[in-house]
């Protein structure tokens, strides 16, 4: 380019200040919500690939065969002897158990939670993790060593070097640990929440060396991919050495453990569930590739649409000795300086507008411009030479003659016109479909925040705690005790499990008389009293549990007798029951024998994407055993809360105080899938607004292009309305063409992400149909007010018009 | 047929007011030819287009008829011009998107009495003897045969009045008298025109002459038959 055509360029931005407004600013949003989601997919994706050495770590997972399990699926934990097996058969392999888990620090009486991991002393040979202060080799060979993250260090010892300092730790009975390090506190994009690492005893309990049993993570090093390859070959001869005296000859059919290298691990769903997570990242990738391609369209559309009102000064040029080449040169350089222009605006809109995506999304993103700035170059590179070579080639094309002696500018006649009204197409098939997404998702998150969960979920606190080892069992009575006499309080339960509860998972077979063994598996949960009355649970069929009836009373009763339970709706198919009055008086069950005295309703403690399961309740009268306490309460929360708290402090101050509501609770399932909701929207709207910027400015050039055929059309007696309708009309065509197009894509699309959840609304046409309709209002009103201002200038004024 | 009472048009740009027609009276009978002459910038074009109501006087009346037109709402103008009107320009102004076919059937579709369409573009053009080329587009063709295209859109409605603005100022000689025969046909068989032109053999083709200087109507003159 030469100084000529900058000027050239200058002008033209200058000259034509909407057009150059629209162009630029059009395609600066595009970047903008380009980069803001690579930023969050580079985000989800960098997760633990700041640890040096990551590559060479992977997870040993648990991988369950077995058919009609709840549990069937792999999960990312290990039976806690594993490793020990391991090493015993392959002495070689390097390896550490993470054993996470929330645990206390006790200092001047009273107790704080902290993340408290039990690694083993080869932890830093497979974490590289960085420290401020302590020496990797030795600072966790000695059992009552811990080490603590940067900020722990800060909050117990303030700017005091606490190395060779103590502290109380509980996370199984007190005992005083010295400090031997000072790790640096783990990036946001990690896993591992931790801010102790203490060193992993022996548990003796039974599971310790369950096979089949799950407990804590296991993560080996290898050298390299085929090493760990080759490890994970030998595995089904040592789960079959190793397994078979717990789970039998067919422990190789039942289990499995595969390697799972550590970056991948975040994005690995446990389980059942399906790769949601993943699914989120990849969509929201796609969404800001896809605003991105609807910006650059934009831009092309625009771009060769002007392109025929410079005919004129290129024909000049032409006469005036430039080739084809030059020509070319030309217009690619002021597309690519155009796309740098956008490009450093789309940069400012980032900066700008990632506050808001980070408050939006819950995220700390910031834009590292070390690796932004480059790729932002060559952006603008490919983007510019990708949007500038069709109008490039296409001015240079024109023969110069004949565009100087015609009284008109050519346009790229009707083929031109159908490019553009192609490219409209797409544009708004993807805005219509990013609709019709945003409307679903929006549908399908308040539906599970609105839906029938079996229980009222506000004015409901869960505590957790009251299960310390800590507290004898008369505490823990006279605690709840004191927590019913708490005004506000309606009702008071325990159970081993409550809303939002994931650690108790318990299982177990039902054999039902004269069905194959074994019977179905289905949840158990075990409850004190006033469980159903706590949850306003709807009774079916039966009654619940009752302290008149001894035999409801599983504490009670002595080992083996048979004692009474409640089943739930999906339970009574499960165990092939033809109605829930039929379930009752049933006796079900192996070892101990069970008699069905209630049918209740579904109650929905867990995540909406996992199917409900067939739950049976057995009664312990005075307290569940591992009890959780959920209180129903009247009144505002928060009051209510810190009243609970002040009487928790006094009575129980060495356990520390762990309550959310029944929302708090159940909003760690949510998050996900909000966060993603609120990114997609933005990303979305944004796609549309776009599309929109674009269709107004192919709207005012084509208005422009045609005020003179607009005056023939009046002096041959046209209305005003005649005009509009003909203007509007012209691109309602692509918008309505577009809506066939977006309907089929956003309803695969749509049915793959609902597909995760298993409570989910169906898939309206209302959606498809709304969405069609706000896009179609969108573009009459984007094109309407030129169409009008066209339609009201005096013919005369047109037909002068050239 | 019309009537001119003291007509004035007045634009106004960037506070530089200039008059195109100073208190012009005119009448014009049914199945008169009138040529208007004059130099460039003498205000031809304003008062055709204000005979066409594409352009509206500052002040004055105009009457059509018993119809003054001032008191037309656009809508009501758009009807007037579409039923009554018909227009041929210099530059031919056909639309370059659309057929010759297409250009001509433009004549009707603003009217909601337009009858048996198709019968009458095929009507209009063979009477200036362009239908052969009724499936091209305005640019395959000569200027000439543009030009006779248009006179064919202005005629397909039946207007009661012919406007035509400098119809031959883009054609050569040939091609100029074909479209100045076509028009003093159409005038034999009745029709109205009012025509602004540069060229003195062609004016005297029209049955009477009016001169404009300076936005004034300076002569008007019968044709001695």
């Amino acid at each position: 380019m030469n100084s000529f055509a900058l000027l050239s360029l200058y002008r033209s931005l200058t000259r034509h200040k909407l057009y150059a407004a629209l162009n630029i600013g059009g395609l600066a949003v595009g970047i903008a919500v380009f980069l803001i989601l690579s930023l969050y997919v580079r985000f989800e994706t960098s997760f633990e690939r700041w640890l040096p050495g990551y590559d060479g770590i992977y997870l040993v997972q648990t991988e369950n065969k077995g058919i009609d399990s709840p549990f069937t699926g792999t999960y990312p934990n290990t039976m806690g002897g594993l490793l020990e097996q391991m090493k015993q058969d392959f002495p070689d392999i390097v390896g550490t158990r993470f054993n996470s888990g929330s645990g206390t620090v006790l200092r001047d009486g009273t107790a704080r939670e902290e993340d408290i991991a039990r690694v083993d002393a080869d932890f830093f040979k497979v974490f590289d993790l960085p420290m401020v202060v302590g020496d990797k080799a030795s600072a966790l060979s000695d059992p009552t060593a811990i080490i603590l993250s940067r900020s722990a260090a800060r909050r117990y010892f303030g700017d005091v070097d606490p190395v060779g300092r103590t502290l109380t730790l509980s996370f199984d009975k007190p005992a005083t640990y010295h400090v031997t390090g000072v790790f640096e506190d783990l990036p946001r994009n990690s896993d591992f929440k931790v801010s102790i690492i203490a060193r992993q005893g022996k548990d003796f309990s039974s599971w310790w060396y369950h096979w089949g049993s799950t407990s804590l993570y296991t993560y080996l090093r290898f050298d390299t991919p085929a090493a760990a390859r080759a490890f994970e070959q030998r595995m089904p001869a040592f789960i079959k050495r190793r397994g078979t005296p717990d789970m039998g000859d067919k422990v190789v059919e039942q289990i499995g453990l595969p390697l799972l290298p550590l970056a991948d691990a975040h994005l690995q769903p446990a389980g059942k569930a399906v790769a949601a997570k993943k699914m989120t990242i990849i969509t929201l990738g796609i969404v800001g590739v896809l605003t991105l391609l609807i910006a650059v369209v934009n831009y092309v559309n625009l771009a060769t649409a002007r392109a025929g009102l410079r005919a004129r000064e290129v024909a000049m040029r032409k006469v005036l000795g430039a080739d084809h080449g030059m020509l070319v040169r030309q217009f690619l350089g002021e597309a690519v300086m155009t796309v740098a222009l956008a490009a450093l605006a789309g940069l400012i809109l980032a900066e700008l507008g990632l506050p808001l995506v980070n408050a939006a999304g819950g995220l700390t993103l910031g834009i590292p411009y070390a690796v932004v700035v480059p790729a932002l170059v060559i952006l603008a590179l490919v983007i510019g030479t990708l949007a500038g070579i069709y109008p490039a080639l296409l001015l240079a094309r024109w023969p110069a003659s004949q565009v100087l002696s015609s009284a008109r500018a050519p346009g790229g006649g009707r083929a031109g016109t159908r490019v553009r009204e192609a490219l409209v197409v797409f544009q708004f098939a993807l805005a219509i479909t990013f609709l019709v997404g945003t409307t679903v998702l929006v549908a399908q998150t308040r539906h599970i925040r609105s839906t029938d969960l079996g229980f009222r979920r506000e004015g409901l606190l869960v505590l957790r705690g009251l299960s310390d080892d800590s507290l004898d069992k008369g505490r823990r009575l006279a605690l709840v005790a004191a927590l019913r006499r708490l005004p506000g309080v309606e009702a008071v339960t325990t159970a081993n499990s409550a809303v939002g509860n994931t650690d108790t998972n318990n299982f177990d077979n039902l054999d039902v008389p004269g069905k194959p063994k074994p019977g179905p598996s289905l949840r158990e949960i075990e409850v004190g009293r006033n469980f159903f009355e706590t949850y306003g649970t709807r009774l079916i069929a039966g009654r619940v549990f009752d302290d008149a009836h001894p035999a409801d009373d599983a504490g009670a009763l002595a080992k083996g007798s048979t004692r009474n339970i409640v089943i739930n709706r999906l339970a009574v198919a499960k165990l092939g029951y033809a109605s829930p009055q039929d379930a009752i008086g049933k006796t079900v069950g192996g070892g101990s024998q069970r008699t069905i005295i209630g049918v209740v309703d579904q109650l929905r403690f867990f995540s909406p994407r996992l199917p409900d399961d067939p739950t049976y309740y057995t009664y312990y009268g005075d307290l569940a055993p591992y009890p959780i306490v959920t209180l129903r309460f009247t009144g505002d929360p928060r009051p209510f809360k810190a009243a609970v708290q002040t009487l928790w402090q006094k009575m129980a101050p060495q356990v520390p105080f762990m309550a959310d509501t029944g929302n708090q609770a159940l909003a760690k399932f949510y998050e996900d899938d909000d966060r993603a909701t609120r990114l997609f929207g933005i990303g979305a709207g944004l796609a549309v607004l776009i599309g929109c910027v674009g269709l107004w400015g192919l709207a005012s050039f084509n208005t422009a292009r045609r005020i003179k055929e607009i005056g023939i059309r009046k002096t041959l007696g046209a209305s005003s309305a005649d005009i509009v309708r003909l203007l509007v009309g012209q691109f309602l065509r692509p918008v309505l063409i577009a809506n066939l197009v977006a309907w089929p894509l956003a309803f695969v699309a749509m049915r793959t992400w609902l597909a995760g959840f298993d409570d989910r609304i169906a898939l309206s046409p209302l959606y498809f149909v709304g969405a069609s309709l706000l896009a179609t209002a969108i573009a009459v009103l984007t094109v309407l007010g030129q169409s009008l201002r066209a339609s009201r200038a005096a013919p005369a004024w047109a037909l002068r018009h050239e | 047929m019309i009537r001119l009472e003291n007509i004035q048009r007045r634009y106004v740009s960037d506070e530089v007011e200039t008059t195109a027609l100073h208190d012009i009276d005119l009448h014009v009978q049914a199945g008169e030819f009138v040529a208007i002459m004059g130099p460039s910038g003498c205000g031809k074009s304003t008062l055709l287009n204000t005979l066409g109501t594409v352009d509206r006087p500052t002040g004055g009346r105009y009457l059509f008829g018993e119809r003054d037109l001032a008191a037309l709402d656009e809508k009501a103008l758009a009807q007037f011009r579409g039923s009554t009107l018909g227009f041929v320009f210099q530059s031919f102004n056909l639309i370059d998107e659309l057929t010759i076919e297409e250009n001509i059937a433009l004549g009707l579709a603003y009217r909601k009495d337009a009858g048996d369409r198709r019968g009458r573009v095929a009507a209009a053009m063979d009477k200036v003897g362009i239908a052969h080329r009724a499936r091209h587009f305005p640019h395959q063709l000569s200027g000439g045969q543009q030009q006779r295209a248009a006179i064919a859109r202005a005629i397909v409605g039946d207007p009661r009045l012919i406007l035509a603005d400098e119809p031959t100022g883009n054609l050569d000689t040939a091609n100029g008298e074909q479209v100045m025969n076509i028009l003093a046909g159409l005038n034999a068989e009745g029709a109205t025109i009012v025509m602004v032109t540069h060229s003195p053999s062609h004016a005297d083709m029209a049955k009477r002459r009016i001169d404009m200087l300076d936005g004034r109507i300076v002569a008007s003159a019968m044709r001695a038959i």
